[in-house]
């Protein structure tokens, strides 16, 4: 089942389309009055992508600098080649400090990596701590999308869950009371914790320090409790200077939410300092992950979508991802962003998924980071149709239509057949014909003339 | 200045008054216009297929085909984009350079003397904004953007319409969900998308639907035709041959078995 | 191929590191195009409005009509900060006349852990950013950044003379202090991800208050 299928049965259910287009529509019209409030809006994103543009160019001397700055500070840093190591390395970690709870902040790149399955198969216990994460994987099921994870959920979906899990009152869906329970529940964990896990939005290189932002704090309850700290970090996530920093987050939480900035945005450096309780001393630790970063950086088509802050604009403008739901895509990252760096990871699995997208242009327009992702996408379908990832059926068809297209004499006999079948058979006929353009459209009545017969006669008619 | 007009084949073969509308509209602005024949595709619908090869055959074609034009113009922002955008990437300038193709409202806007005053339109109008008009030719500011704010050449041109009133929509510049063969692969939400637009134009109380694309308003009236009021749907092209050529210009120029004037 | 299918060797840490290395300069593009910076915008005009509806926008309050002596009163809390038992400040912040001092559990805490429940816990920001409301804050202990996570309700102290236009000011200023750690605190801890209905209080303050005192 694919993207198509997905997307089919999320829109059967007209309601919750209707509302799952509406709210992020509405989060889309706050950034949009975000963005009013900064005449310096275009100028921001050129700034921002220049600077990604140009750390995608020196991202080894980028990297040994934090190495070197970080490791100085008391931090230390591991690399990860793919997926399998990176867990390998966290899972050492934990099992080295005898942890056997974990609180982990949001973070797209853990998700990624399966973490969570890796770590609760060797006996850890992984609590996702943002309110969104921890609905999710109590539903055992992924985030719908990047910064909302349970966008796709009604309260009362919720309420339920919560009714199972936690033993609320059943029927009870108010937000307030709801948040009041998991906020119970949650501040226990992140007490009994050994160890806290998170992202990083941004990491530095001249300072070695890097950058989380949440709005719930959730990142640094769960680093300033525990004596351990694990950050995780994808290899694009680097800029050089601090001063770097102030276009991202200029535009980073307004892209998202509308907001003006993120509730916290907390810089790690060191590990945190030692509550002098007697206990070991508490420990930062790093771990700097390809998983395919670097394949995506040798391919100029699609090296700019490492550009990508993970605002999830992108997602919330997007036609088709606003009634097709973050879970139709089947890939880690949904939307258009996801649609680009799927077919990188996987192309067999997401072949489909450059195609789920009407190519209307508006994410690129919305993303602060300026990456071109509909003309990426496009790109992308030429990429998977040569490398044999299209139907052969499919591919033959569109060969049948080259060569009618650019043959002047067979396109006058084909159309003109054509429209003669066509204007002499039942309308009931032509709509089975039709295939899916018929499921809901009608057919346009056929003219008895092309334009250029019609000009033709005319000429005729008054030389 | 040699211009060519170009009716892809999809308004030729489906709303062929369209194309008779633009050559009319062209030749009253006083340009002598030769129109294309043979080169019925500009390769969108092989490029957006993912068939980049087959695309470039055709686009080659079409490229050598008009280099002797200046300008070869057509009512289709997605032809015209397709082939400044990324016919500029696929196909290298021939020697001797290439026609500039350009989408019909933005060239009679730039070099237009269309005969005015337009004639009484006294309809509102739900103008449907084109999303390779908008946001590939930049044919009007995205709503996306806090670009510095061009104006829209379509909206532009109907404003100057006595009586026309352009309906306010809620999402001024939202996809209607065509997107070539989208609309067929990824039916349900493509319908689900141009549902959504009709709603949006049909809250505003527009009586005639109306866009520079004509893929768009396939899509759209062929969802408008299967349920709710009934809605006039004609190209830009086509009200404005209607008010600048003679009230009238409609009817006479219908063809025979197309829906254009319903 | 991997480094471990290559040498046939046990793969450690630093054949990682240097094979991502070598892949990062493989791959890397040719550099990219110059590009502009944006000035960094100037103070607004009305720099105390702005940075109340920004702060507003984030689920704070501005308190700008108080002073050095009589804030506390200023504050829109539950409870008047004398009801609280659990209470942590900053050194510098307190206001004993008011009610407002470090008591209860905080002072004998053992670990950060012993903080929970705080009522109330008193910052001093280095500099607050106007366009987003902002304060930059450096906790001079562990304890510390955990009790302005663990309290229930935030108050930020904040003088007119460190107000910042935008954060391409603040960040030539910023410190990471001896602790290695620093933050931008602009509002109470919320979250909107029950069918995006905004809720203070997700999982650290419910409240939090920036006073702009004169200088
Ligand atoms: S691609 Fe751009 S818009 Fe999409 S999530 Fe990334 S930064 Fe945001």
């Amino acid at each position: 089942m694919g993207h198509v299928d997905r997307a089919r049965d999320f829109v059967a259910n007209t309601e919750r389309t209707t509302w799952h287009d509406e709210v992020l529509w509405f989060v889309r019209a706050k950034r949009d009055a975000a963005a009013d409030t900064l005449p310096e809006w275009e100028a921001l994103r050129d700034e921002a992508a220049g600077i990604k543009r140009d750390v995608l160019g020196r991202l080894p001397e980028l990297w040994r600098r934090f190495e070197q700055e970080a490791t100085a500070a008391g931090a230390t840093v591991h690399w990860a080649r793919d997926a399998a190591e990176h867990n390998r390395i966290v899972h050492e970690l934990l099992r080295t400090h005898d942890v056997k709870r974990v609180v982990k902040s949001k973070s797209m790149l853990t998700e990624e990596c399966g973490l969570n399955p890796h770590l609760e198969a060797q006996g850890i216990e992984v609590v996702d701590t943002d309110l969104g994460e921890r609905i999710v994987q109590l539903r055992e099921e992924a985030p719908s999308h990047i910064i909302m994870p349970a966008i796709h959920l009604k309260r009362g979906e919720i309420g339920d869950l919560f009714h199972q899990e936690m033993g609320t009152p059943a029927g009870l869906d108010d937000p307030d009371e709801l948040t009041a329970v998991a906020r119970r529940d949650l501040r226990a964990r992140f007490l009994a914790a050994e160890a806290g896990i998170t992202g990083v939005n941004f990491a530095v290189a001249e300072t070695g320090s890097f950058v989380v932002v949440t709005n719930e704090g959730n990142a640094d309850l769960g680093t300033a409790l525990p004596r351990l700290h694990i950050a995780c970090v994808g290899l694009e996530k680097i800029v050089p200077t601090a001063n770097d920093l102030a276009p991202f987050l200029r535009l980073l939480a307004r892209s998202a939410t509308g907001q003006p900035i993120s509730t916290y945005t907390s810089h790690f450096r060191a590990p945190r300092a030692d509550d002098g309780n007697g206990g070991p001393p508490p420990e930062l630790h790093v771990v700097i992950v390809d998983n395919g970063r670097s394949r995506l950086l040798a391919e100029p088509a699609f090296r700019e979508a490492l550009a990508c802050i993970r605002c999830g604009a992108c997602l919330n403008t997007c036609p088709v991802y606003r009634r097709s739901g973050g879970h139709s895509y089947g890939s880690t990252v949904p939307g258009p962003i996801g649609s680009v760096l799927a077919p990188s990871q996987d192309p067999a699995r997401h072949a489909e998924l450059p195609h789920a997208c009407s190519l209307c242009g508006s994410c690129s327009d919305v993303c602060p980071v300026r990456v071109p992702l509909h003309h990426q996408l496009l790109t992308w379908r030429s990429h998977l149709a040569e490398s044999g990832h299209h139907p052969r059926r499919r591919r033959l068809a569109f060969r049948i239509a080259a060569r009618v297209l650019s043959n002047a004499g067979l396109y006058d006999r084909a159309t003109r057949a054509g429209r003669w079948i066509a204007r002499r058979l039942p309308s009931r006929w032509l709509d089975r014909l039709g295939g899916p353009w018929t499921r809901s459209r009608a057919l346009p009545s056929i003219p008895a003339e092309s334009f250029h017969q019609a000009l033709a006669a005319r000429e005729e008619e008054r030389p | 200045m040699s211009i060519a007009l170009f009716v892809p084949c999809y308004v030729d073969q489906l709303k062929p008054r369209v194309g008779l509308a633009a050559l009319d509209l062209l030749r009253a602005a006083g340009f002598d216009v030769e129109v294309l024949d043979g080169l019925p595709c500009c390769g969108q619908p092989l490029l957006t297929a993912g068939e980049e090869r087959l695309a470039r055959d055709v686009a080659t074609r079409f490229v050598e085909g008009t280099r002797a034009f200046e300008s070869v113009v057509t009512p289709s922002g997605s032809c015209a984009s397709t082939l400044e955008i990324h016919g500029r990437r696929l196909v290298p300038d021939p020697p001797g350079g290439r026609a500039r193709v350009v989408e019909l409202t933005r060239f009679l806007s730039d070099n237009g003397a269309l005969p005015s005053p337009p004639t009484e339109f006294p309809r509102r109008v739900g103008l449907h904004a084109s999303c390779h008009a908008l946001r590939e030719l930049r044919q009007g500011t995205p709503s996306e953007t806090r670009e510095q704010a061009r104006t829209d050449p379509a909206a532009a041109l109907l404003r100057e319409i006595p009586g026309l009133e352009l309906v306010d929509l809620t999402r001024r510049d939202e996809c209607c969900g065509f997107g070539g063969v989208f609309a067929v692969e990824e039916e349900a939400v493509s319908t689900r998308m141009g549902l959504d637009r009709l709603s949006d134009h049909r809250r505003g109380r527009a009586e005639v639907l109306t866009s520079t694309d004509v893929s768009c308003l396939l899509h759209l009236e062929g969802l408008a035709r299967r349920e709710g009021p009934p809605l006039e749907v004609l190209h830009v092209a086509e009200i404005l041959a209607e008010t600048h050529l003679g009230a009238g210009w409609l009817e006479t120029n219908a063809i025979r078995g197309a829906d254009g004037s319903r | 191929m991997s480094a471990r299918e290559k040498t046939g060797r046990k793969v450690d840490g630093d054949d990682a590191r240097s094979e991502i290395l070598a892949r990062l300069e493989a791959a890397a593009p040719e550099p990219g195009e110059p590009f502009q910076r944006v000035p960094a915008p100037a103070m607004p005009d009305d720099p105390t409005s702005l940075l109340g509806a920004r702060l507003g926008q984030n689920g704070g309050v501005l308190v700008t009509n108080a002073s050095a002596t009589d804030w506390p009163t200023h504050l829109d809390l539950p409870a008047s900060p004398a009801a609280f038992a659990h209470v942590h400040c900053q050194a510098g912040t307190a206001l004993p006349e008011h009610g407002v001092a470090s008591r209860g559990v905080g002072l004998e805490a053992k670990a950060v852990h012993d903080l929970s429940p705080l009522d109330l816990c008193v910052l001093e920001a280095e500099f607050s950013v106007v366009e987003n409301g902002a304060s930059w804050h450096v906790p001079a202990s562990a304890l510390e950044r955990g009790a302005a996570l663990l309290a229930e309700h935030l108050v930020i102290l904040t003088r007119r003379s460190r107000l910042v236009a935008t954060l391409h000011q603040a960040y030539p200023r910023m410190t990471l202090g001896h602790t290695g750690f620093g933050w931008f605190l602009s509002g109470p801890s919320k979250t909107a991800d029950i069918e995006q209905a905004l809720v203070l209080g997700a999982h650290g303050p419910r409240t939090m208050h920036l006073v702009l005192l004169d200088d």
